[in-house]
């Protein structure tokens, strides 16, 4: 079965790379991300229906998350909307550090999303940054769902959040390779 | 009056402009660090990545490795070593790629301690 240009298991959403760590992604990742923005920008056009998912974060990103469809940030003005129905969602906006009680319900979820799908990972927690050997957690998203985009920060500030829901679709570039952090021969 | 209209709804728009331009709030946000290789040595990295809660840091030779990933913007490794990182600014990180998240930095400075 292939979703979003991706082999995924006819059982169920499978890793989104074949490193065991699932940091590293897996070879021709960048061609399959350039050819999932080309089918996503064609096929979704400025509409998105997204459905939020907690596997387990603090609520904090779910505060963020929520912010998005207050006045100041309105992503309706920029075509996505949030859904309650998996079955009616283009894209999964998971958070929390993939607890393993929500194992089945992130199966349910992600299976009773209409392709071509997308699912971006959302916050720390997601990232596999703050509960990376926890026993009661898979620690990552990327071990549980193959993740096309991943959205750095704790909580990510809805700012971060319409960067990624943009990068999500093709309609901003992505800055964080070219990204160094380092300070020097910055004015600041 | 289409012009005083038009001006006032122009005016009363609350909402933010993102990502046409950039939004007054951005300034403020907390943001992972930036660090300076000319301040970095073995030791004030040690500093670093013991400071780092969540593992973000860690050093491998001369090289800090910075997940961004796992950096939850705390602020705690530019309290444990001031003249070495600043806030980045960075806040718009998004990637397709969870290893362009993954970050070298070179310890510049004059080797210290070992």
């Amino acid at each position: 079965m292939t979703l979003n240009g991706k082999e995924v298991p006819a059982d169920g959403p499978g890793p989104a790379s074949s490193a065991e760590d699932g940091l590293t992604p897996a070879s021709g990742t960048g061609e399959v991300a350039r050819e999932l923005r080309q089918r996503i920008a064609g096929q979704f056009g400025r509409s998105l229906h997204i459905r939020t998912l907690d596997t387990g974060s603090c609520a904090v990103c779910e505060q963020e998350i929520r912010l998005l469809a207050a006045p100041h940030y309105d992503l309706h003005r920029l075509g996505f909307f949030f859904t309650p129905a998996p079955r009616h969602a283009d894209l999964l906006l998971v958070t929390g550090p993939m607890i393993r009680a929500m194992d089945v319900a992130v199966h349910k979820t992600y299976q009773a999303m209409p392709g071509p799908k997308v699912v971006v990972a959302t916050g720390a927690c997601a990232l596999g940054g703050i509960y990376p050997q926890d026993p009661f957690v898979h620690g990552d998203a990327g071990k549980v769902l193959p993740v096309d985009v991943w959205i750095p920060g704790c909580p990510p500030s809805p700012l971060a959040l319409l960067h990624g829901l943009l990068v999500a679709v093709g309609r901003l570039a992505e800055k964080t390779p070219g990204l160094t952090f380092l300070a020097d021969g910055e004015a600041r | 009056m289409p012009l005083w209209f038009a001006r006032g709804l122009r005016r009363g728009i609350v909402t933010a402009h993102y990502p046409a331009r950039p939004d007054d709030s951005s300034a403020s946000l907390p943001t992972p660090p930036a660090f300076r290789p000319a301040a970095l040595n073995r030791q004030v990295a040690g500093r670093l990545c013991a400071a780092c809660p969540n593992g973000a840091l860690r050093r491998e030779n001369d090289v800090l490795i910075f997940d961004v990933g796992a950096c939850t913007a705390c602020g705690r490794c530019a309290d444990a070593a001031p003249e070495a990182v600043v806030p980045s600014g960075q806040f718009e990180l998004a990637t397709t790629a969870r290893s362009a998240l993954i970050k070298r930095i070179p310890l510049a400075g004059e080797a210290a301690g070992e």
